[in-house]
């Protein structure tokens, strides 16, 4: 298993925290889970973000969609979705895989309010994403233009976790083979719309629930370091 | 709601009893939800979670008793109730990887308040769900148009009969007689030419003398006109009378012929109806004439299925019927070898003499014979058997596979050796007796001296009434007739946890209860021959409680009205009708209503296991 430094994440937290404005600082002020803690008692919040593409110090957040988790279970009552403001045209190569429209996506909130929200239910848990990158660099760029500091949280991504678990079985791995609703038939996870924030947060949420139970059959020796990245 | 949990929501609406809630309550169900995975072989309920209602959304649970025994299998668009179903709390493990949509059992009471049905749904009893499902199916009909507000569509049952039109006139009046048919089809180059009908050949080739040999093309009616096959024959019967025609060819709208409607197809429809059949059979003066009748039987079933008849009714009219030819088959045979030297009588044996036959049963019957019929008189009674059992062979009452017939000289005795018979049966009870109780114990007198059969069936009574050791034998032999769990997604389950693909419902929903029936008469001494009057009878007795008897009656109506429902969308598609339903025909409410039903059965069978400590009999 891969080693972890989250005590270099926090001490980088509270680095940045001294220096970063307004929620920013709350968010990183905000203590950590304990690393050793049992998966079951740490909260969880599984995030997805559409995007107008790839890059993020160029392209910008569309909307959002996160459900958490916590006892080992997704209580939808806590699922949120919602559009973020953009007032330029999106590239068709975006627009045709979430079917945002210019229209839609003008009408979103601004990202002023977006993101302290995100912020607000995010500090002091865990983020778990699919690919996890775009959506930490995406609210890293989005954080330092916004309140001048990085955006760090303990990450789980359930692509790494499948890499991994397909590495140790011994499977030969295809980049397809690890995409979200690629992985959910294989532990019999329903069929849903895919490239809907909230859809593809709550497939992510379900396929780590799967995931942690096949990585670690007892769920009294589930730790929250065994996930992290 | 979060729109986008729309998906949840759709799925929620399929499952009952969510499927009847309206849909706001709908949108503000999903947000109400938790949503668990279990591995496979990890336990359910999943640790650490509270009393829920579980729908499982994809996967499936096995929940067991105390005792490790199956009791139900649960799969997508099924629920497991942990709220308010009476102890004990379902236990038992995830049999593959299952995601769960949990609804904690605080939002479903507060749903309760608001929708009483949803309430009643999870808290009443199976027996109370039962009654209300009965009270309810009447205004649930088949689907199937009635009279001539029907398809033209419904009353094509036969590929249409054709002939080229380079064929000779000859050839087509041959093919005419060949087949049947008192018209033809005339094709030119695949295209619909004309009709020649038996008419044609008086009015256009007989009387003007015209040469048989002239291809057929030269006589056919050319302006013909057709009918798409989804008009009314409402339509059809006043295209018909304006065009003064009898036939019209039904062609759909790529232009493919699917068949010829005749005036007759339309009206015989009308005129199916159990009355002028008995008067048809009661008429008839030829085997010929019998079977033209009975095979307006499964068409009768059809009708009166579809009309909402009640399972019983139907039964009861289709065995009156089978009576009747039966009645008349006896007639004829008299009439052929002159007048019985002795008194006999004729009974029917099964599920005509219970009065539940479908359309075209098997034929089970025997022939009593006065003792005082004399050895050379005997050949006279094996050829009527042979002449009424043929005959029912002919009308569509297939061969008794097992023999019971009056043409097997065992069942064909005077009413002594039957006596003798009935002794030993009830008080050295073997298994062939035991396999036969379902015919012997249920016999109807259909034709002859019925003084042969009142006394027997008085002394059997009164012998079985007396003998627990009888009853407990004969129970014991019911309780291999088992009804199912339930359903597990589209197969049956079965005690064992095997699957079947369809639901034998003769065998395992209805036989049960038959079984059931005839031993409570039998314990109680009660003469009544068909299931529900023998629980009608035995309510209130030691036998059988009122509340139980209530509960079988009702489970078996239901059951056998869903067999006739199976066997008219049969008889419509123009397949021959059977007893096994695909799960795939039921809705998730009736196969809850049906697992319901199985428990009604499943605790009357214990209870008679039970009493008459079947284990012990080895």
């Amino acid at each position: 298993m891969k080693a972890l430094n989250p005590f270099g994440l926090t001490a980088r937290r509270r680095r940045a925290a001294a220096r970063a404005r307004g929620p920013l600082r709350d968010f990183l002020a905000a203590p950590l889970p304990d690393p050793s803690a049992p998966l079951e008692a740490v909260e969880l919040v599984a995030l997805d973000l559409e995007t107008t593409g790839l890059n993020p110090r160029r392209d910008r957040m569309l909307s959002y969609g996160l459900v958490e988790l916590r006892g080992g279970a997704i209580p939808l009552r806590g699922a949120r979705h919602g559009l973020i403001r953009f007032d330029h045209r999106i590239p068709e190569a975006a627009a045709v895989i979430h079917r945002i429209t210019d229209d839609q996506a003008a009408a979103g909130a601004p990202l002023e309010e977006v993101l302290p929200m995100l912020l607000e239910t995010l500090a002091g848990k865990v983020l778990l994403a699919h690919f996890a990158r775009v959506e930490q660099r995406f609210l890293d760029a989005a954080c330092r233009r916004l309140y001048g500091g990085p955006f760090l949280i303990p990450t789980i991504d359930t692509l790494r976790l499948a890499e991994r678990l397909f590495r140790l079985q011994n499977h030969a791995i295809q980049a397809a083979d690890l995409r979200l609703f690629n992985l959910r038939p294989r532990y019999k996870l329903p069929r849903y719309r895919a490239h809907n924030a909230l859809s593809d947060a709550l497939a992510c949420a379900e396929l780590f629930l799967a995931l942690a139970a096949e990585i670690q059959p007892d769920p009294a020796r589930r730790h929250l370091a065994h996930f992290l990245c | 709601m979060e729109i986008e949990l729309q998906e949840i929501r759709d799925f929620l609406a399929g499952v009952p009893p969510f499927d009847e809630l309206p849909d706001e309550t709908l949108d503000s169900l999903p947000e109400q939800l938790e949503i668990r995975y279990l591995r496979r072989g990890e336990t359910f309920p999943p640790k650490g979670a509270g009393a829920a209602l579980w729908l499982p959304r994809s996967g499936a649970i096995e929940l067991r008793d105390a005792a490790g025994r199956l009791l139900a299998r649960i799969g997508e668009g099924a629920t497991i109730d942990d709220c308010l179903a009476p102890p004990p709390r379902p236990t038992g493990e995830a049999i593959e990887d299952s995601l769960l949509y949990c609804l904690p059992c605080a939002a479903l009471r507060r749903l309760g308040e608001h929708y009483p049905t949803l309430e009643r749904h999870f808290s009443i009893s199976p027996r109370e769900r039962m009654r209300r499902a009965l009270e309810t199916a009447g205004q649930d009909p088949i689907g199937i148009d009635d009279d001539l507000g029907a398809e033209v569509a419904t009353l094509l049952k036969h590929p249409p009969v054709t002939i080229d039109a380079s064929a000779s006139i000859q050839q087509a009046a041959q093919r005419m007689s060949e087949e049947r048919v008192s018209s033809l089809l005339v094709m030119r180059n695949e295209c619909l030419a004309g009709i020649v009908t038996d008419s044609d050949l008086r009015r256009r080739v007989v009387a003007p003398g015209r040469d048989p040999g002239e291809p057929v093309g030269e006589i056919v009616s050319s302006d013909v006109h057709s009918i798409p096959p989804d008009a009314s024959l409402m339509r059809a019967m006043l295209t018909m009378t304006r065009l003064r025609v009898h036939h019209l060819p039904v062609i759909d709208g790529d232009g493919r012929l699917l068949g010829l409607l005749s005036d007759g197809d339309i009206t015989r429809r009308q005129t199916i109806n159990p009355v002028f059949l008995a008067s048809d059979i009661a008429r008839a003066d030829s085997l010929d004439e019998l079977i033209a009748a009975s095979r307006a039987l499964p068409e009768l079933q059809l009708r009166l299925a579809s009309a909402n008849a009640s399972a019983r009714h139907i039964g009861e009219s289709i065995s009156c019927l089978t009576d009747a030819i039966c009645r008349r088959l006896l007639e004829l045979g008299e009439q052929r070898f002159g007048a019985p030297p002795a008194p006999y009588l004729w009974l029917a044996g099964g599920s005509q003499a219970r009065g539940e036959q479908s359309a075209h049963s098997d034929q089970d019957n025997a022939m009593i014979l006065s003792d005082a019929t004399r050895a050379d008189e005997l050949p006279w009674f094996e050829d009527l058997a042979r002449f009424v059992s043929d005959g029912l062979n002919a009308c569509g009452y297939v061969y008794c596979p097992g023999d019971a017939m009056a043409t097997n000289p065992e069942w064909r005795q005077p009413l002594a050796t039957w006596r003798g018979y009935f002794d030993r049966w009830i008080g050295h009870p073997e298994p062939k007796a035991l396999m036969l109780s379902s015919i012997f114990f249920d016999l109807k007198p259909i034709h002859g001296d019925e003084s042969l059969f009142e006394s027997l069936h008085a002394e059997v009574l009164e012998k079985t009434r007396a003998n627990t050791i009888f009853i407990a034998h004969l129970t014991a032999n019911a309780l291999s007739h088992r009804p199912p769990l339930g359903f597990f997604r589209n197969f049956v389950l079965i005690h064992d946890g095997k699957h079947d693909d369809t639901l034998d419902i003769k065998h395992r929903g209805l036989a049960p209860i038959v079984d059931i029936a005839r031993i409570v008469a039998l314990a109680e001494g009660l003469a009544p021959i068909a299931t529900d009057a023998r629980l009608r009878a035995a309510m209130g007795s030691p036998s059988l409680s009122r509340e139980m008897g209530r509960n079988l009656r009702d489970a078996l109506e239901f059951i056998a009205r869903l067999r006739f429902r199976h066997q008219a969308r049969q008889i419509r598609a123009g397949v021959v009708p059977d007893n096994y339903l695909p799960p795939a025909e039921l809705s998730q409410l009736e196969r809850s209503h049906l697992k319901d039903a199985f428990r009604i059965i499943q605790s009357m069978q214990e209870l008679l296991e039970h009493r008459y400590q079947v284990g012990r009999l080895g």
